[in-house]
């Protein structure tokens, strides 16, 4: 019975935890838990993925997301509030916190309502800036719905985002020739800190401003931020791999927007692709997406069977092979590298001897072996074999594996007749010695004659 | 100490009584330059004359032992040499071995010069407590200590 009841908690617990990587408690904060209805598809999404949700308010006594020192949730969903302050419990030094005890944090805000102080200042400890006020809207007076928005220009209608750079994986594109609409956008700008990734960036032609204050015309200098620099929805990945994404339109996953058709000017009407985008979004923030797994790393001698020996001598020939699994939704798969991107061995002591690019060994049903082979450097000393991978979107890999490098022991040089270049060298020792023999001999033989003996008496 | 003395009191003794025998074969190096000056305005130059010269004093004076010697030291010479050029040209690798062979050669060559300073009758008055026989025995002694040293270092 015991083992029956184990059993079916382990699979109750193996389904639980097939959502996500990081666990499937969620925490929705909203003004007021019936306003979640306005985004039912959307919620429903999550829920039928897997996420236990509770909802909640700021203002609720009971809330608190660490219980005796542990994290009560795994992943955090903002959506817009109107209140200015989030309170004590969700200050952002608690917010920080939940980012540095591995919690992710998704944060969806709306012009309609100016974000709080405790998400201003937890974005700003980022580097995520907000406009003056922490509200704005973003227009664009080339992209936007004639349908809904064909006198105020503040729903935009863009393309899916492509990636930022070349060697980085596309998450969030649904496809090709998918459409976005983004209303009430608040944009923000990103610092130069290289956790910080830009999914979607504004258009060159937007810019943001504030309805309330600049309704009429926007003074350069009063001006927030125009084109590319404006960036809608951005993402950062903290080095312990916890993920916090700002989403500057919640509006576009409610329910009346999640799969509204729109049409660019001089466009026909297309339907949507925000779904799609919010299941990437959400996929990839609750580490349903992106997040490598290193099953296992292992080094040997070349043509030897020892498994990650810790000693080595200079200049010998080792394999090194590393195994590294990449999450996508629900299992494991085999990690395949974007192109122009590599995967990197550092032999180093202080600084690296060899850096070697790693290719794909062998690939199992859940896993690739990445492998090189070289020669160790003609120094002694402790090494490490380290894969430092770090990745936009992806979750950080650093392997730091140390081993020692010993020096030719006294009888591992070869040896001088192995040598061809010595042979003369030993010939004359040869010579010598044949000679010594040879002269001792004829010493000993020829006794001093008498004659040699009168030699010696006149000198 | 005693019984040594006494034995090259009586070496001693020996030349003594031999030296007027011998007296008229080291004035033949200083009888040889006289016919010489006539040869020279036949030969060529009095330097071949100075040679032969020297040649045949040594020919003549040296004993045949310390002949042997200079054989070998020769010998010992060319075949240093040899292994010298050999660096030269194709290069000192594996230099423990270049060292240990010209080494050998070099060593041989400095015992032996050893033996030949000790064992020469001129000298007899700088070793007086050196017998031949000794000296021959310290440079056995010394040289397979060499050799071993070398054949060790070469690998």
């Amino acid at each position: 019975m015991r083992s029956f009841l184990g059993v079916v908690t382990f699979l109750f617990t193996a389904v639980a935890s097939a959502v996500s990587t990081k666990g499937n408690r969620l925490l929705v904060l909203l003004d007021d838990v019936a306003q979640k209805d306005g985004y039912a598809k959307f919620l429903g999404d999550l829920t039928a993925r897997g996420y236990q949700i509770v909802y909640d308010t700021p203002r609720s006594e009971q809330l608190s997301l660490f219980e005796l020192g542990e994290r009560q949730y795994d992943h955090l969903l903002f959506l817009p509030t109107k209140v200015k302050g989030l309170g004590p419990k969700l200050t952002p030094n608690i917010l920080i916190d939940f980012v540095n005890a591995e919690g992710n944090i998704l944060v969806a805000q709306s012009s309609t309502h100016s974000a709080s102080t405790s998400i201003g200042n937890f974005l700003a400890e980022l580097d995520i800036t907000l406009p003056a006020g922490r509200t704005g809207l973003v227009v664009d007076h080339f992209n936007y719905d004639t349908i809904t928005a064909s006198e105020k220009h503040d729903v935009l209608v863009l393309d899916a985002p492509e990636p930022v750079r070349d060697g980085v994986k596309s998450f969030f594109s649904p496809s090709a020739d998918a459409v976005l609409a983004l209303p009430n956008t608040v944009g923000h700008t990103l610092g130069a800190g290289h956790l910080l990734t830009p999914v979607l960036r504004a258009p060159s032609t937007a810019y943001s401003y504030n309805p309330k204050e600049q309704f009429d015309a926007v003074d350069a200098d009063d001006l927030f931020a125009a084109g590319k620099q404006l960036s809608l929805v951005s993402v950062f990945q903290a080095r312990n791999s916890a993920r916090v994404t700002v989403l500057g339109s919640a509006d576009m996953i409610q329910d009346s927007w999640i799969e509204a058709k729109v049409s660019r000017p001089k466009g026909s009407k297309v339907t949507v692709a925000n779904r799609e985008f919010a299941k990437a979004l959400t996929g990839w923030t609750f580490q349903e997406l992106g997040v490598l797994r290193v099953n296992e790393v292992e080094h040997h001698l070349t043509g030897d069977n020892e498994t990650n020996p810790g000693i080595y001598r200079v200049k010998t020939d080792v394999t090194y092979g590393i195994s590294i699994s990449e999450y996508a939704w629900d299992s494991w798969k085999p990690y395949n590298l974007p192109e122009n991107d590599a995967l990197q061995l550092e032999f180093s002591m202080l600084s690296p001897f060899h850096r070697l690019d790693l290719s794909p060994v062998s690939v199992t049903k859940d896993a690739t072996v990445f492998g090189t082979s070289f020669i160790l450097p003609d120094q002694h000393g402790i090494f490490n074999f380290r894969v430092n991978y770090k990745r936009p979107f992806l979750s950080v890999v650093d392997e730091k594996h140390t081993v020692s490098v010993r020096h030719i022991a006294h009888d591992e040089w070869p040896r001088s007749f192995v040598i061809s270049g010595a042979w003369p060298w030993i010939s004359g020792i040869g010579a010598t010695v044949t000679g010594f023999v040879a002269f001792c001999a004829v010493w000993v033989y020829s006794k001093p004659t008498p004659k040699a003996g009168k030699a010696k008496k006149t000198q | 100490m005693a019984p040594k003395k006494n034995a090259r009191e009586s070496a001693n003794a020996a030349p003594v009584v031999a030296a007027p025998a011998l007296a008229p074969v080291e004035p033949a190096p200083v009888v040889k330059p006289a016919p010489t000056k006539p040869k020279a305005s036949e030969a060529s130059t009095p330097w071949d004359k100075v040679l032969i010269n020297l040649y045949n004093h040594y020919i003549d004076e040296t004993p045949q032992r310390t002949k042997l010697l200079d054989v070998f030291l020769v010998f010992l010479a060319a075949v240093g040499a040899l292994q010298f050029l050999y660096c030269v040209l194709a290069g000192n690798y594996p230099f423990n071995a270049f060292l240990s062979g010209f080494g050998a050669t070099v060593g041989q060559f400095v015992l032996t010069i050893s033996l030949r300073i000790q064992t020469t009758e001129a000298n007899k008055s700088e070793f007086p407590q050196v017998s031949p026989e000794r000296s021959f025995a310290d440079f056995i002694v010394c040289s397979l200590i060499l050799h071993f040293f070398c054949i060790n270092f070469i690998n």
